[in-house]
């Protein structure tokens, strides 16, 4: 009996031990794999948003990305340009949810390479977008390139992926 | 002659347990070990059933009528193409960046050929392609598309609507999940 106690201490311990290493130094993938969840979450809106809270949000989501952001889209939305700073992805960002009232975002599938000195990483993401009231959903694949800077998991470059081509 | 009872001898039967009401019979059965075997192999055969054999998928959309109405459900096979390689007509899965999302499509070009739209009317290396799913007349034209030694050409049933609001074109192999079971 004593043993089996021993054991299972001696489990629990190296179960806890685990755990912490992985709080202490987070594997990269993960970091970046919360990180865009938490951009999904941030870019969400309810329907009846305060303005002041539609600001604020709107300047939570132009800090996930980095000063200067590449752009290589198609979205109408963003029309052509090549890159945007924080200023104007804010701009866009309330625009956004100024006109869409109600949006729900996810991304159902996230595959993430990290780069081998762990700096940077390219998320290959399915977005879907659920405007308030509308019947369809709309969904892309993008890929999100990202840079550690200052200990933050930054979006560099953001591209749309075309499925069909 | 005299029964056993009547000499004073009693019969010995052996104890029973009481009958197991019939509420209980139903929720867990006679055996309840038996049950829970049971119902722990449902559930592990359903989950590595539909999450990695047959995708359980909801239709959005209208691209795939009158095949499939919009939020209908249907399952992607992934092991149908094990044996063989995917044929013209399949209604397929294609993923984006991962199976929980798929675009339902079905194929109407194979690698190496080359396909064209003249007036609604599917070309496929110069000849009109026959299809019996297609129900409504369209218009749609596009000029002629060269498919690589591993891309399939995919596009949704329903050709009312404009081309330049429907998803379709070149899909590269690894994109192809599996094919519709339904």
């Amino acid at each position: 009996m004593k043993i089996v106690f021993r054991i299972v201490l001696l489990a629990a311990l190296a179960a806890l031990g685990v755990w912490l290493w992985t709080v202490l130094f987070p594997n990269p993938e993960n970091v970046v794999r919360k990180r865009l969840a938490e951009l999904a979450r941030t870019v969400s809106s309810s329907p009846n948003e305060s303005d002041l809270a539609r600001l604020a949000s709107a300047r939570s989501v132009a800090g996930f990305f980095a000063a200067n952001v590449e752009l290589n889209v198609d979205l109408p939305e963003l029309g052509r340009r090549n890159s945007m700073d924080r200023e104007e992805i804010t701009q866009a960002a309330l625009m956004g949810r100024s006109r869409a009232g109600g949006l729900q975002v996810k991304f159902p599938d996230i595959n993430i390479t990290v780069a081998p000195d762990k700096q940077s990483a390219v998320a290959d993401l399915t977005v879907e977008a659920n405007v308030s009231g509308e019947h369809d959903s709309m969904v892309r694949e993008m890929k999100f390139t990202l840079r550690k800077t200052d200990g933050q998991w930054l979006i560099t470059r953001v591209e749309t992926v075309r499925t069909l081509s | 002659m005299p029964s056993q009872e009547t000499v004073g001898q009693s019969k010995i039967r052996p104890e029973q347990p009481p009958r197991p009401g019939w509420l209980r019979i139903i929720l867990i059965g006679r055996n309840p070990k038996v049950t829970l075997v049971r119902v722990a192999v449902l559930i592990i055969t359903s989950f590595v059933v539909f999450k990695f054999i047959l995708l359980p998928a909801r239709i959005e959309g209208i691209s795939m009528l009158p095949t499939y109405q919009d939020r209908s459900v249907n399952f992607v096979n992934r092991f149908a193409y094990h044996w063989h390689e995917p044929r013209r007509g399949d209604v397929v899965g294609i993923r984006l960046a991962g199976p929980h999302v798929m675009y339902m499509k079905r194929i109407i070009g194979l690698p190496g050929e080359t396909v064209a739209f003249v007036n609604g009317r599917v070309l496929i290396n110069g000849e009109v392609l026959d299809e019996p799913y297609e129900k409504s007349p369209c218009d749609w034209n596009c000029p002629p598309v060269k498919l690589g030694p591993d891309e399939y050409f995919v596009v949704g049933d329903n050709r009312t609507m404009p081309s330049e609001n429907h998803v379709f074109g070149k899909a590269g192999r690894d994109r192809i999940i599996g094919k519709a079971l339904l």
